[in-house]
């Protein structure tokens, strides 16, 4: 098997010189596929998006161990504009559109390294096709948006960087179910497309697993547990602490005990 | 007549020397303290340029002119580039110093004397007649012009030019902006250039139309109102308030008395401080930020 697309391999991020967020993090993503990365709030996944992205030293963080190749190249610590112009573009959380510039603007405004002014105008139409509902409302203030409607504007805008690969920062936060399973299909149709590949942070594992390739787990700043689609969906911890299923003993409420048993039975990396 | 004339002179003035702060606050919210400065620093690179080019007034105010985009990208890029990501009161701190700075070597290498590029390149400034009996000279019509050319250019790159679209992205959220490719720095420095040209502009037509001293700074001091009565953070708003305060400041002195012309932008400020303290056009939220 040839080298994956980004490759993040025993990375620690220290905020402000002394806490450390995120440690021994390891995790690969091909070419062309989804994964996820799960976990409770402060398990460290934005942590570690934020550090494949370059957004760290806004905040007083580095990453101080490890390395994160992409495409060969080194992206630890780099500056967030040469990450994205290198192809990998994040979705952020909050705040992931211009407010005060229209749709089409949005979408103007990103900066795609390597394509020709006149490509441009093609590869727009192309992305409103995946999200006709944009077309639609191209005129609008981009702050006047829906909640869904802003998270298909940011995946848009993001998509005209022409990345390779898409960081998306809890796709499914504040929206509808039937929203977010909408926006979820739509994201395999880009990535067939596109083929792109994608790095999903969720802390809905329901969602999530509806779609992604290969999902880890991390918890307390570390990856706990991985595997394919199928292996988590099975998992028993996974279905008691992320799909919210009852345990298979007849569905009653784990007690303290078992919970312990889970945490000794997780896997630590590093 | 006259005093209209009067009122459009110094508000184009204003105005153009306001959209300089305009701009820069726009898209990295630094007040840039050394914008008179710097737009004396244009007027006296005619001077400096009507000596080099001895005899060709055109290529000399080229020159000038392009000297001085090339100042704004330099002060950007030596001084204000390390400041971004650092508090916004360091940075105007910063432009503070860099004011005292210019206005010191404007002081030692061209004296503080009243000086008249116009002479030195040669060319005159006529008086038109225009109907209804009102005069203008040749250089305040020339500033009125440049201003609403100015404001129409800058206008259109805003709203439909890819990097004015990227410099308002990169006002609204720098992070976002940085994440979908944009180079934070570039645009900032753009800005500057910007900025610093509009400015240098208005220090040019100035200083060829009555001459120029060590204290045309306190000009831009005055328009510094004229943005913040308009919203530091309209380009539009820029625009009306050097109206507003330049009618205020030219009837006053007609009717009232000329010894008020220094205080009367800051009249005009107080008062609207009171009423709309985030400007006519600006933006309520902005108030947290200032």
């Amino acid at each position: 098997m040839s080298a994956p697309l980004l490759q993040v391999e025993q990375i620690e991020v220290v905020y402000k010189r002394v806490i450390t967020a995120v440690q021994g993090v390891t995790l690969a993503v091909p070419q062309g596929q989804i994964v996820a990365l799960l976990g409770t709030n402060g398990a460290g996944k934005s942590t570690t998006l934020r550090a494949i992205s370059g957004f760290l030293g806004l905040d007083d963080a580095v990453v101080t161990e490890g390395s994160i190749t992409f495409d060969g190249a080194a992206l630890q610590n780099r500056p967030p504009h040469e990450i994205a112009g290198r192809g990998v573009v994040l979705v952020p959380e909050r705040e992931k559109v211009f407010p005060n510039l229209t749709v089409a603007e949005n979408l103007a405004a990103p900066v795609a390294r390597g394509t020709k002014a006149r490509d441009r105008r093609p590869h727009e139409e192309h992305i409103y096709h995946f999200f006709p509902r944009l077309a639609e409302l191209r005129d609008r203030t981009g702050g006047l948006l829906s909640g869904g409607e802003r998270q298909m504007l940011a995946i848009a805008s993001a998509l005209m960087c022409r990345p390779k690969l898409l960081l998306i920062d809890e796709l499914s936060l504040g929206l509808a179910p039937v929203v977010a399973g909408d926006l979820v299909r739509r994201l395999c149709a880009i990535r067939d497309e596109l083929g792109i590949a994608i790095l999903l942070v969720e802390q809905s594992a329901a969602v999530a697993l509806e779609i992604a390739d290969y999902a880890y787990v991390m918890e307390n700043g570390r990856i706990v547990l991985d595997g394919d689609r199928e292996r988590l969906k099975g998992h028993k911890d996974v279905q008691e602490f992320y799909l919210g299923k009852g345990s298979a003993e007849g569905g009653a409420r784990r007690s303290y005990r078992d919970i312990k048993q889970y945490r000794r039975s997780r896997r630590w990396y590093g | 007549m006259q005093l209209l004339i009067n009122i459009v002179v110094l508000a184009s003035i204003y105005a153009l020397i306001a959209c300089g702060y305009v701009l820069i606050y726009r898209v990295s919210r630094v007040l840039n303290l050394a914008h008179g400065e710097l737009m004396m620093f244009g007027a006296y690179l005619v001077l400096a340029c009507s000596s080099l080019f001895a005899g060709h007034p055109v290529m000399a105010l080229c020159a000038a002119v392009i000297l001085s985009i090339v100042t704004g990208a330099l002060v950007y890029i030596f001084l204000m580039r390390k400041m971004t990501g650092e508090m916004v009161l360091a940075a105007i701190l910063t432009t503070v110093a860099l004011g005292i700075l210019v206005r010191g070597v404007v002081v030692l290498v061209w004296s503080s004397q009243q000086q008249y590029p116009a002479q030195a390149l040669g060319i005159s400034n006529p008086t038109f007649t225009l109907p209804g009996d009102g005069h203008i000279s040749l250089w305040s019509l020339v500033l009125v012009l440049t201003n609403l050319a100015a404001y129409g250019a800058l206008f259109g790159f805003l709203r439909f030019g890819r990097w004015g679209m990227r410099m308002r992205a990169a006002g609204q959220n720098p992070l976002l902006a940085a994440q979908r490719g944009i180079n934070l720095h570039g645009v900032y420095a753009l800005a500057w250039s910007l900025s610093t040209l509009t400015g240098a502009l208005a220090g040019i037509l100035m200083a060829l139309d009555s001459g120029v001293t060590g204290s045309m700074p306190v000009i831009a001091l005055k328009a510094f109102p004229a943005a913040l009565v308009g919203g530091l953070d309209s380009l539009g708003g820029a625009l009306i308030g050097a109206l507003i305060v330049a009618g205020a400041e030219v009837l006053l002195i007609y009717y009232v008395d000329p010894l008020l012309s220094d205080v009367v932008p800051f009249l005009v400020l107080v008062a609207m401080l009171f009423v709309r303290p985030w400007g006519l056009f600006g933006t309520r939220e902005e108030l947290d930020r200032v």
